[in-house]
Formats: structure tokens, C-alpha cells, sequence
């Protein structure tokens, strides 16, 4: 294909989006609240996930050791649960510092400041190891081996908060799925309405480009284009207005006194733009191409 | 360059439309296929333009048997044809120019190339200076001027017209008559369908005439010359 053939396709395929302004503005609005829709969803998906990266670090498994395992059995120890599957780091917390840790925990309140004097001696406390994980998710699963280990006396860990994060990831993800789904089939069918309109106020013009010789590819290039700008425009549009959107709601949320409280940072929308775009474009050019070749065949047969 | 041998047409509602036609039209000859409305006429065209396939027989185009021709290949049969319609088919919001243009676009010329030709084939149908002017500005018979530039601009082997002075009055179709034959002087194979029966009778050259779907004339003459 030439050069000057595509630079023809485009400047058509302009040609016809100006041309056709009620039925273009309207798939236009359609397809940006669609994908508005999916966009919010796709932003606090990527903050959850974000969250979680964050807790992760935090969220650990506290590996209580038996007292009475030797040294080389709690090396030992150290090296099986680093084998296991979604553990990320593994820290030894011994005895005497695990007693410094509630001794410190105490000493805020004055009346009891001595309360642990004298376990020096006969440390009740075990010593443990602190286990993180790559992926929240595999949490139970990593439990379930740990506790299978030798010389391990207990686990604990913040269980709760872990599942319900993972959960609402999952959920969010499905939501996400679902949505994309629906703004697909959605859009796919309104481009290709549109593009079907177009191409019918031009049938005349198809048949006669038919009869003067035009391949296929060439009767259906500018209208691919046309439907490619489409979802373009309506990509960029509503990037405008989700920017927009999500930075007054998150100056909200992040001067509440929820947010405040707990310490996990949300994404800026700057440090999301170049994803979302990504995200819209790919759907845009996708869903436009799809739409408007799904309504070419027919009217090409003659 | 055009030869039937032994094609009928049946379409789907059972109804045979062409029935065994045998004919052969050489490289630059002018021949007019004739016969009343719903004799078969506009089948012939549709199966020269490979619109529609032969039930039956084979059809073979500048040495070319189109019968088993992949629908991709459909396009570059064509661009070795220009084709004429009785209603102009021009597109009404593009100028003179413009509508010439579209076909070499279609086929993918060089703008230079155009810029050359379009000019060129207007001033051979006498448009030189109407190429501005949009369709609706035209008279019917320039508007056939038209359609005939841009059936031309490509410089295909053959010429198909069906019924290309079918709107137009008499004085206006002789014109656009003298036309196609001095097109056909220059080389081009012409084929024209029509039933304009003076003018077959003035120009004197060959005559296919169909009725009820069987050829029952091939020779040179007038409309009603004897069988």
C-alpha cells in the first residue's frame, strides 16, 4: 500500500467523522460514559492494589519457635520457610528481644514500668521468626505450611485484615472484568452503528468505488479510521474528565480524618496518567477497528 | 476480449434469464446489445462485470476465464473496465474534478499522475471548463460526460455503457453516441446496452439482440434489421 493511499484513507475517514456530527457526537457520549464507568473502577482497583503493596511490607506471620530448639534446628527452621512458595523475607527475633520489644511496649505507662523486672532471668517469651509475603493472597497457604514445619509452637498474625484486603482486590478485580466486558460489547455495537449509518449515506459511493475497481481494504479503510477516531476522541475525553474527577475526590479523601489515621498513600492521577492512557487508547483503537469492521461486510458484496 | 460460450443464467427464484449464449466481442470492436426491458440485458452486464456468476458456461474476459475468479481478484477485472450506468451514479457532493479523481484514487494513482490525467479526459468529453461545477449544476448530458471521464481516466481495455442515453433526449444522446465511438476509435472495446432505437439504426454497427434470455441476433446492422 502506498503512501499516498493511507494519507487518502485518513483524510476520508476525517472527512466523514465531521460529516456525520449528530450520530458521531452521540456514539461519542456513549462510549465515554461507558468508559468512564470502567475507569473508576480500573482506579480503585490500581489504588487497592496499590494499598496492598503497601500492607503487604506491614502484614506479616509470627512464627512462634518451641523453646528448646536448638540452634541448628532454628537455622533449619529459617531455611524451610524461605523454601515455601510466596514468602519474601524471614527475621529472627530472639528471646531477649522479644522481651525488649514489651518491655518497651510497657514503659509508656509509668505504674507498671517494672512490671517485667527479673524475666531476665526466665524469659517467658519465645523466640520467633517474622515472616512477610510477596502476595497476600497466598497467605492462608503459606500458613498451613508453616504450621506443618517442625519446632513450630504457634502462628499469629492479622488474619482479618489480610483476607478482607485480598477480597475486596479480587472483588474489584471482577467488577473491573465485568465492566470492561459490558463497555466492549457496548461500545463495539454503538461504533458500529454509527459506522453502519455512515456507510449507508455512502452506499452510493461504495458501489461506484466498487465498480471502478476498489479492493475491499480500500472501501473500508477510511471507514476503519473513522471508527479508529472515534474511539480515540472518546478515550481522550474522557481521560480529561476522569483526571478531573479523581483528583477532587481523592483532595477529599486524603483530608479526612479516615485517611489520615491510617497510613497508606493513594496514587496521584499523574502517576497513573500514562496507564489509564494506555489503557484507553488500546480500548479505543480496539473497540473502533472491531466496530466499524463489523459493519463494513455487508455492504461490500457486489 | 469478451466471449460467452455457452452461459445461462438461473437466479435463485428459478427463473432462467439467460439461456445458452454464445457470443464474442473482439479487441476494439463497437458492438450495442439490444432487447426489450426484462429481456436479459442488464444479466449480460451484471456477468461481464462478474455482479453475478453463470449458473452455467464459461465467461472469458481479454483471454481470461472469470468463471472461477476469487472475489479478491474481482477489483483488478474491473480497472481493465469502464463502466457507464443510465443514472450518471456520479457523487453529488464532489465537484467535476472530484468525481473524475475518485477513480484513479480508487486505484491508487499518484497525485501527479492525476493531476495530469483528469484534466486531460475532461477536455476529451468537452468538460474542460465545467471541472468546479457540482452534478447538480450540470445538464443530464454532461452529467453522462462525466460518468464517461471517469469510466475512461484509467484507461481500461473496454467500455461497458447500460442504457447510457436511457435519461437523455436525442440530440443530447447522439452526442454522448459520438463520444463513445470516437472512444472507440482511440482503441477501446465498446459495449453498449441500450434500446434507443434510432441510434442503433444511425450508427450502423454490430448488434447482439436478446428476447426472453436467448440471442437471437449477432450481426451488423439496425435495431430492427431482418433475423
Amino acid at each position: 500500500m502506498r503512501f499516498n493511499s493511507i494519507g487518502y484513507m485518513i483524510s476520508e475517514g476525517f472527512k466523514s467523522f465531521f460529516k456525520q456530527k449528530k450520530m458521531t457526537s452521540a456514539s461519542i457520549i456513549i462510549m465515554c460514559a461507558t468508559m468512564f464507568m470502567f475507569g473508576i473502577f480500573y482506579l480503585i482497583g490500581e489504588n487497592v492494589n496499590f494499598a496492598m503493596s503497601q500492607l503487604e511490607g506491614e502484614q506479616g506471620i509470627r512464627v512462634m519457635i518451641k523453646d528448646g530448639a536448638t540452634d541448628s534446628e532454628i537455622e533449619k527452621l529459617k531455611v524451610d520457610i524461605q523454601a515455601i512458595d510466596g514468602v519474601s523475607t524471614v527475621t529472627f527475633v530472639s528471646k531477649s528481644e522479644a522481651l525488649a520489644t514489651v518491655k518497651s511496649w510497657i514503659s509508656g505507662s509509668s505504674d507498671s514500668e517494672d512490671l517485667l523486672d527479673g524475666y531476665e532471668e526466665d524469659n517467658p517469651f519465645p523466640a520467633s521468626y517474622f515472616v512477610t509475603l510477596t502476595d497476600l493472597n497466598k497467605n492462608s497457604e503459606v500458613q498451613e505450611k508453616i504450621k506443618a514445619l517442625d519446632n513450630v509452637s504457634d502462628l499469629s498474625t492479622n488474619n482479618d485484615v489480610i483476607t478482607k484486603l485480598a477480597t475486596l482486590a479480587r472483588t474489584i478485580q471482577i467488577i473491573t472484568l465485568v465492566l470492561l466486558l459490558i463497555l466492549v460489547a457496548i461500545s463495539i455495537f454503538i461504533i458500529a452503528y454509527t459506522i453502519k449509518l455512515t456507510v449507508y449515506a455512502r452506499r452510493r459511493e461504495i458501489s461506484i468505488m466498487k465498480y471502478v475497481g476498489a479492493t475491499n481494504g480500500f472501501i473500508r479503510g477510511p471507514f476503519i479510521v473513522e471508527g479508529i477516531i472515534i474511539g480515540i476522541v472518546s478515550a481522550l475525553i474522557t481521560l480529561i474528565i476522569i483526571g478531573f474527577a479523581y483528583n477532587a475526590v481523592l483532595t477529599k479523601m486524603m483530608s479526612s480524618a479516615v485517611m489520615q489515621s491510617i497510613s497508606i498513600s493513594l496514587y496521584t492521577f499523574k502517576a497513573l496518567f500514562a496507564r489509564v492512557l494506555i489503557v484507553y487508547l488500546i480500548l479505543g483503537i480496539g473497540i473502533g477497528t472491531l466496530g466499524s469492521t463489523i459493519s463494513m461486510n455487508k455492504y461490500l458484496k457486489v | 476480449m469478451i466471449e460467452f460460450r455457452n452461459v445461462s443464467k438461473t437466479y435463485s427464484t428459478g427463473s432462467e434469464v439467460i439461456h445458452n449464449a454464445n457470443f464474442k466481442i473482439e479487441k476494439g470492436e463497437f458492438a450495442f446489445l439490444i432487447g426489450a426491458s426484462g429481456s436479459g440485458k442488464s444479466t449480460i452486464i451484471k456477468l461481464i462485470l462478474k455482479e453475478e456468476n453463470p449458473t452455467s458456461g464459461k465467461i472469458i474476459i481479454n483471454g481470461k476465464d472469470t468463471t472461477n475468479l476469487k472475489p479478491s481478484k474481482i477489483p483488478y477485472l474491473r480497472r481493465s473496465m469502464g463502466i457507464v450506468f443510465q443514472d450518471f451514479r456520479l457523487l453529488p457532493d464532489r465537484n467535476v474534478y472530484e468525481n473524475v479523481a475518485f477513480a484513479m484514487h480508487v486505484v491508487k494513482a499518484t497525485p501527479r499522475h492525476i493531476k495530469r490525467q483528469v484534466p486531460m479526459v475532461l477536455s476529451q468529453v468537452g468538460l474542460a471548463d465545467k471541472a468546479k461545477k457540482f452534478p447538480n449544476e450540470l445538464s443530464g448530458g454532461e452529467q453522462q460526460r462525466v460518468a464517461l471521464a471517469r469510466a475512461i481516466v484509467n484507461n481500461p481495455s473496454m467500455l461497458i455503457a447500460d442504457e447510457p442515453t436511457g435519461n437523455l433526449d436525442p440530440n443530447t444522446a447522439w452526442d454522448i453516441m459520438e463520444l463513445l465511438n470516437e472512444i472507440n476509435l482511440r482503441g477501446t472495446t465498446v459495449l453498449v446496452a441500450t434500446h434507443a432505437k434510432d441510434i442503433v439504426d444511425r450508427m450502423n454497427k454490430r448488434v447482439i439482440q436478446i428476447d426472453g434470455g436467448n440471442i437471437i441476433r449477432d450481426k451488423k446492422g439496425g435495431y430492427d434489421s431482418e433475423i
